[in-house]
């Protein structure tokens, strides 16, 4: 046995001290990469592979590149799943691509973390002015951006215009606050012993209880410019909100709102479309679908009712950033990229073809013009815009990454039943009060 | 060497290590090197990209320690390991006991059972998530025929582990084969001088076909406890969100250390869990090698 074992240790050994030697070797890419024809190569990873998507991106990269004497954008699809996973590997070992679309909502950590790159030195002054100021501070981190936006998204009320008027409501005006929402709802129910007919509206399918609590307080949860010194998630008004959330569905009843859940989950058999569900809060996005499934809906938008008169149409949003990973080859040539990706041009064709919301105001407003929409597609897009002015997002602060997994799950115990909304929110509170300490 | 022939022993080992051989290239070329430097890593407050400076044992102490999440995603995937490795060999068992009759169409019934376990992934996830739907879903329709009003499955912090076990019970076709195999393998001439000697069905199977495939079934155990510990997909896939809800249920111990390390960036953090779940693996994979001689029975065994 032993001599049996000895050449084997002596070869194990050389194959572990050989991978070990691979190891320090990471591959040193600040050369920068050239194709055949001398262009400087330009790799760019995105998330956007499917049908719809793809020959969008890949037409903005096609003029792009024939616009250039001396860059070529390699576009390369990456599955959703793991493509910033990816990414990271990919910075860790000091080959990471040159321009990777990336969440918007933790741009500032992965500047924090030195994962992209600080853009500010590329930028004229005014460059900024481009975009949506909510959507240009989410990508701060201590003054310098470290990512570029690129779409966006905000939620509105969807209703149904006809019956608006079935029940004698002005179908050219929706509601405004949640006073008349609760009201125009209950108006538009129609009860059929325990089931409904037709439901008038329920607050929490479409979007989250954050989005209420956002619109209720015109603001996230922690203090100005994100500072996390101030954590306001157990507050009275989050309280009354909770329990306003609930209320909903003790009235309405667990079953029915399953049955309709389930219903919209399945997409082409969303109760809004048959017009079993009237009113129903949904990114401007909802209204391809409409026109897929529902051609003769006759529907309106309208800005996220309010909490209380004059207290502001406060939606929620997120989207995405063009971003240079730190130890891109040629970060000049990507940032020509993303220039040209961030600009009025190429923005406006990805909005009026995938009829999504951009970053580039200037390209948001003349998207809503564009004769390629509808009339209908023009009305959501204006819209769109409109609630733009009003939308939040809600990135993470660099001491709170995740924040809302500390929040999430007491929440979902109050609308459970197995805790009050005060015992619910207080422990988020002493959550995320914990992980920001341990985070400082 | 070259004086003296080779025992047959020494043959054997050395025909063994060339049959092990390519594990062992892959792991000192591949996985060797990653390892220990998880091992270091959960010292430091690793970030990937900015910083690695050694903390001491930091992490594993505000693990155990501080971090109530922690605990409820170890209490949730040994709960869920608890629950689905004994059900999943037993119904292995016992399904493939059914198939091992020799009754007309028998091949139809071995494919049926074992094609679930040929679909995986995110496919089947989905799938079940339909299933499971409380209103409209096929397996609240199957109990309401039989006047039993379902549970919400996925949307009930105490039914969502359960709900998962129930997904896994349904693919065992791939250990039923295993099972299958082995009891082929049993010779007929036991069962005959069993019969011989008046044994009932019941008591050939407990005293002849359980003992003769009990290598299997260690085998089986062994590897769908360290499987089970590291249950990640399902529910990432199925809390909907990624986030292990509705209320943490199923905030398994991979997906969140999976969030520690890509959401939260904080990789010594996440490297110091999967140590610690090293170790617990490694401590019950040592126990169920130091119980295996008291119970599994090897044909032919030197004793």
């Amino acid at each position: 046995m032993k001599k049996v074992r000895m050449p084997l240790l002596v070869l194990t050994s050389a194959t572990l001290m050989l991978s070990g030697c691979a190891g320090f070797q990471t591959s040193d890419n600040s050369e920068g990469q050239t194709n055949d024809e001398g262009k400087t190569v330009v790799d760019f990873w995105s998330f956007w592979g499917s049908e719809l998507r793809r020959p969008v991106i890949d037409k903005i990269v096609a003029d792009f590149n024939a616009s250039q004497d001396e860059i070529e954008v390699k576009h390369t699809y990456s599955p959703w799943g793991d493509i910033w996973t990816k990414e990271l590997a990919a910075i860790a070992a000091g080959n990471p691509p040159d321009v990777v679309i990336n969440d918007i909502n933790a741009t500032a950590i992965r500047g924090k973390e030195n994962q992209a790159m600080n853009l500010s030195e590329f930028m004229d002054d005014g460059f900024s002015d481009k975009f949506y100021p909510e959507l240009w501070n989410a990508t701060l981190y201590e003054g310098d951006s470290y990512g570029i936006p690129f779409n966006t998204d905000t939620r509105v009320l969807f209703y149904n215009k006809d019956a608006f008027e079935e029940v004698g409501l002005d179908p050219e005006d929706p509601p405004e606050t949640w006073a008349e929402l609760e009201e125009y709802a209950a108006m538009l129910d129609v009860k059929n012993g325990d089931d409904y007919d037709r439901l008038g509206f329920y607050p929490l399918w479409g979007v989250g209880y954050d989005v209420w609590l956002l619109n209720a307080n015109g603001e996230n949860y922690f203090g100005a410019d994100n500072n996390v010194d101030t954590v306001n998630i157990n507050t009275e008004t989050n309280v009354e909100v909770l329990n306003w959330l609930k209320s909903w569905r003790d009235r309405i009843g667990e079953d029915v709102v399953n049955s309709y859940q389930a219903q919209i989950d399945s997409q082409q058999g969303n109760p809004f479309f048959s017009g079993d569900l009237a009113m129903l809060v949904q990114q401007p996005t909802f209204y391809t679908q409409i026109s897929e499934y529902a051609e003769d809906l006759n529907f309106g938008v309208a800005p996220l009712p309010e909490y209380e008169p004059g207290n502001g149409h406060t939606s929620w949003g997120g989207g995405f950033v063009a971003e240079i990973p730190e130890g891109s080859s040629d970060p000049e040539a990507a940032w020509a990229f993303i220039e040209y990706l961030t600009g009025a041009e190429a923005q406006e064709y990805w909005a009026v073809e995938n009829f999504d919301n951009v970053a580039n105001i200037e390209a948001a407003e003349a998207a809503a013009q564009s004769d390629e929409l509808s009339e209908e597609g023009q009305m959501v897009y204006q819209m769109a815009i409109e609630s733009m002015e009003n939308t939040l997002l809600t990135p993470a602060p660099v001491e709170a990454p995740g924040f809302y997994n500390y929040i999430n799950p007491h929440v979902d115990e109050f609308f459970l039943g197995s805790m009050t909304a005060e015992e619910a929110l207080a422990q988020a509170q002493a959550d995320v009060e914990n992980l920001i300490e341990s985070n400082q | 060497m070259g004086k003296r022939k080779l025992t047959i022993r020494r043959k054997e080992s050395i025909y063994g290590y060339i049959f092990i051989m390519p594990f062992i290239v892959g792991f000192f070329a591949f996985t060797a090197g990653p390892l220990l430097f998880s091992l270091a890593g959960s010292f430091t407050d690793y970030n990937i990209t900015s910083r690695m400076d050694f903390v001491g044992v930091e992490n594993y102490q505000s693990l155990i320690v501080d971090d109530g999440l922690f605990r409820t995603s170890l209490w949730n995937t040994i709960y869920y390991v608890a629950f689905s490795v004994p059900l999943t060999t037993l119904g292995a068992i016992f399904i493939s006991a059914l198939l091992n009759q020799d009754v007309p169409g028998i091949r139809v019934f071995r494919t049926l059972y074992y094609l679930p376990a040929v679909l995986s992934g995110v496919g089947v996830y989905l799938l079940w998530m339909q299933l499971l739907e409380p209103g409209t879903g096929m397996v609240n329709l199957l109990l309401g025929w039989v006047g039993i009003d379902g549970p919400n499955w996925l949307y009930d912090p105490d039914w969502t582990k359960p709900s998962l076990i129930l997904m896994k019970l349904w693919s065992v076709g791939g250990s039923m084969l295993l099972y299958l195999a082995s009891m082929q393998g049993v010779s007929r001439s036991l069962y005959e001088a069993a019969e011989i000697d008046g044994a009932s069905r019941w008591r050939q199977f407990v005293h002849i076909t359980i003992p003769m495939i009990t290598p299997v079934i260690f085998f089986d155990v062994v590897t769908s406890l360290i499987g089970g510990f590291q249950i990640f997909q399902e529910a990432y896939i199925m809390s909907g969100n990624g986030e292990g809800g509705p209320a943490n249920s199923l905030l398994f111990y991979n997906l969140y250390m999976w969030n520690q390390a890509f959401e939260s960036f904080d990789m010594g953090y996440a490297m110091a869990m999967s140590w610690i779940l090293f170790v617990i693996v490694f401590v019950l994979t040592l126990i169920n090698l130091k119980l295996a001689p008291r119970w599994v029975h090897y044909e032919g065994e030197e004793k």
